[in-house]
C-alpha cells in the first residue's frame, strides 16, 4: 500500500502508540482486500457496549487511549449499558456503573463526541451523498450507504475506531464506485407489499438475510412511499441473519434510480432471489423464541425509537395504564428525550407506568440488569432486538408490531401472532 | 493430503482438527466468548465448542460488535486456533487481525468441497495455502505408526 510522508510517521508511531497501533489494523485490513492506499475519512461511528466488550474489551480499548490518542474526524458513539440519569432508580448493580463508567472515561479521553445513539443520523452525524465514512454498526452503515448514498464498508469496531484516530480507511470494496453496484436481485411480486406494516419488513429482511449473506441486493417493485420506517425494519434486520454492505432500493437509493443504475451496464444476467409470504411467515416463527404467554417487559428502541415512534406509542397507548406486572421501556436517545419531556409526552408516558430510557438500545446493554432483575419474557417489534436479547441473554422474546407490544403492556399476556 | 492456494488476511501457521459449517456466523449472538460455544438457536453448529479448531464458514454476519466478542474469547482461551472463509467480510477480518489469528480466504477450490469436519487442516497465512488431510488418511498415518511399534 502506498503512503503518504504522515500516514508513514503514524505507522512508524511519532504520533504515539494508539495510532501506531491504529495504523498496524488498517494496513493489514487494507492488505486483505488489495487496498491501494488510504484515504480520509469525514465521519466516524462506534459501536460496542459493556455487554460486547467484556472486561478484555475495556483494557484493550484503555490501553489504546494511553499516551494521549485522540480522534482526528468527527466519531460518534452507539448506545451504553444503562441510562446514567436513572441509575438510582433502575438498581443498576455497582460492577456494572464501574464498566461503563471507564468505557465513558476512555471514550472521553479518545474525544469521542458521546451521543450514545445507534440512530447517530438522527442526533448530528450526517454524512453527505458520495462522502467517505467509517461507520461500525452494521445496521446504520447499511443505512448510510443505501439510504444516505455516503460510502462505508462493514468495517469491524476496532477498524471504525482506528480511521477515527488516523483519520483515514483503505480504499476498498464499496469507498470505490465500480463494487457499489449490485449482483443479486430480489424479486417481491409474490407479496402483498401494500399490506405490509413495519414488522413484515423485518420478517422479510430476517428471511431474505440467509440467502443474500455478503452480496448487494437491488430490491424492484417497491411501493413508492415506502417510508422510513419500514426501509429502516427492512435493512436492519438483512444485517442480523446475513452481512450485505450495502442494498440498492430502486427508486429509493440515490445511486439506483433505475434498475439499470442499480446494476451497471456491463453487469451479466443476475441471480434472482424470490421469497415467499411462507417464507415470511416462517421467519415469523424463528424471530420469536418464547412459548410463554406472560410478559415481563415489553420492549421498544432497536434501533433507538425515533420521536415519531415515540409518537405511536403514545396514541396507540391512548392514556391507558400498563399492566401492573408488565413493564413497558422507551429506549432512545437523550436527544428525544428531552423532546418528550418538553412535548408533555414524557409525562403522559409516566402516568401509563412506562419509562422511557436514554443512552440505551433495546437490543443488549440492558438485558445484562434485566435478567437479574428477574425479567424473562420480552416483547419486542424489533427482529434485531429479539436475536440478541435471546442468544446474548438468554431473553424468551415474542415479536410483531408495535400495537401488537403496547396492547401485550397493557394487558401483561402476548397479544400478537404466534407460529 | 490435498493442497489449495489460499489469500492470507493475517500471519501465521495454524494446524488442527477442522469444525465446519456452510452458516454464517456472527460473534455477537453467535459465539459465546465465556465458553467458545456456538449459542444461535438453528445453526449448524449450536452447542459445539470452536475453542482450538480450525473454523471454516463462508462469511461472518450480524453486528459490527464482532470483532470485541471474539477478541473477548481470544483472551479467554476459547477462540478457534485459525479460520478459513470462502469470502471474509471486514468484521471477522479484523477479529483475526488484532488477536494474530491465522486466517486465509478465497481458496483456489471451494473450501465447503474439499474440507470436512475432523480433517486435519493446516493453514499457512504466510505462503497461502492450506492442506487438508482426510481422516482416512490420518488414520492409515497412525495404523502405519502402530504397525512400526
Amino acid at each position: 500500500m502506498e503512503l503518504t510522508t504522515q500516514q508513514k510517521y503514524m505507522l512508524e508511531g511519532s504520533d504515539g502508540n494508539g495510532v501506531r497501533r491504529a495504523m498496524e489494523i488498517l494496513m493489514a485490513y487494507g492488505k486483505c482486500y488489495d487496498a491501494k492506499r488510504l484515504i480520509p475519512v469525514v465521519s466516524v461511528h462506534i459501536a460496542g457496549n459493556f455487554p460486547v466488550l467484556l472486561d478484555e474489551g475495556i483494557d484493550w480499548l484503555e490501553s489504546f487511549a494511553e499516551g494521549g490518542t485522540r480522534v482526528r474526524v468527527f466519531t460518534t458513539k452507539n448506545p451504553e449499558m444503562y441510562d446514567p440519569e436513572q441509575a438510582d432508580d433502575m438498581n443498576i448493580p455497582a460492577s456494572y456503573r464501574k464498566r461503563q463508567g471507564r468505557i465513558h472515561d476512555v471514550l472521553k479521553k479518545l474525544g469521542v463526541t458521546l451521543t450514545y445513539s445507534c440512530q447517530h443520523y438522527l442526533v448530528g452525524n450526517v454524512p453527505r451523498f458520495g462522502d467517505h465514512i467509517a461507520w461500525a454498526s452494521s445496521g446504520s452503515q447499511v443505512f448510510a450507504n443505501s439510504v444516505i448514498g455516503a460510502r462505508s464498508n462493514r468495517d469491524g469496531d476496532h477498524v471504525a475506531l482506528a480511521a477515527a484516530v488516523t483519520g483515514v480507511i483503505p480504499e476498498w470494496g464499496l469507498h470505490i464506485g465500480k463494487n457499489r453496484k449490485a449482483d443479486l436481485l430480489v424479486d417481491l411480486s409474490a407479496l402483498n407489499l401494500d399490506v405490509y406494516g413495519p414488522e413484515d419488513y423485518k420478517a422479510l429482511g430476517w428471511s431474505l438475510g440467509k440467502k443474500v449473506g455478503t452480496h448487494i441486493p437491488a430490491f424492484v417493485n417497491l411501493p413508492s412511499d415506502l417510508d422510513i420506517e419500514r426501509i429502516k425494519g427492512l435493512l436492519y434486520t438483512l444485517t442480523v441473519t446475513g452481512a450485505p454492505g450495502m442494498v440498492h432500493l430502486v427508486g429509493i437509493t440515490p445511486e439506483a434510480p433505475t434498475i439499470e443504475a442499480a446494476f451497471g451496464t456491463t453487469a451479466s444476467k443476475p441471480q434472482v432471489l424470490t421469497v415467499s409470504q411462507a417464507e415470511v411467515d416462517k421467519a415469523y416463527g424463528e424471530i420469536s423464541s418464547s412459548t410463554n404467554d406472560k410478559v415481563d417487559l415489553v420492549i421498544f428502541g432497536c434501533p433507538q425509537c425515533s420521536i415519531q415512534e415515540v409518537q405511536e406509542i403514545v396514541g396507540l397507548l391512548d392514556r391507558k395504564r400498563i399492566n401492573p406486572d408488565t413493564k413497558l421501556w422507551i429506549c432512545t436517545s437523550r436527544w428525544v428525550k428531552t423532546l418528550c419531556e418538553r412535548m408533555g409526552l414524557l409525562k403522559i408516558l409516566t402516568n401509563s407506568g412506562v419509562r422511557v430510557v436514554s443512552d440505551v438500545g433495546a437490543a443488549d446493554g440492558p438485558h445484562l440488569y434485566l435478567r437479574d432483575q428477574g425479567v424473562r419474557v420480552i416483547a419486542v417489534n424489533s427482529a434485531r432486538a429479539s436475536y440478541y436479547a435471546h442468544n446474548l441473554f438468554g431473553m424468551e422474546t415474542w415479536f410483531g408490531s408495535t400495537k401488537e407490544c403496547v396492547l401485550s403492556a397493557i394487558s401483561g399476556r402476548w397479544e400478537g401472532r404466534k407460529c | 493430503m490435498l493442497t489449495l492456494a489460499a489469500k492470507p488476511i493475517t500471519r501465521g501457521i495454524a494446524q488442527g482438527e477442522a469444525m465446519v459449517t456452510r452458516m454464517a456466523i456472527s460473534f455477537t449472538g453467535g459465539l459465546d466468548p465465556e465458553t467458545g460455544i456456538i449459542r444461535e438457536p438453528g445453526h449448524e453448529l449450536y452447542g459445539q465448542c470452536v475453542a482450538g479448531k480450525i473454523l471454516v464458514f463462508p462469511c461472518g454476519k450480524g453486528s459490527t460488535t464482532g470483532s470485541w466478542q471474539y477478541y473477548a474469547a481470544f483472551k479467554k482461551g476459547n477462540a478457534p486456533k485459525g479460520i478459513i472463509n470462502q469470502t471474509a467480510e471486514g468484521v471477522v477480518a479484523v477479529s483475526a487481525i488484532i488477536t494474530g489469528t491465522p486466517m486465509v480466504h478465497q481458496l483456489e477450490k471451494d473450501p465447503f468441497d474439499c474440507i470436512e469436519n475432523g480433517d486435519f487442516v493446516r493453514i499457512d497465512a504466510d505462503k497461502g495455502f492450506v492442506e487438508i488431510m482426510k481422516q482416512q488418511e490420518i488414520k492409515n498415518q497412525d495404523d502405519q505408526v502402530s504397525s512400526l511399534c
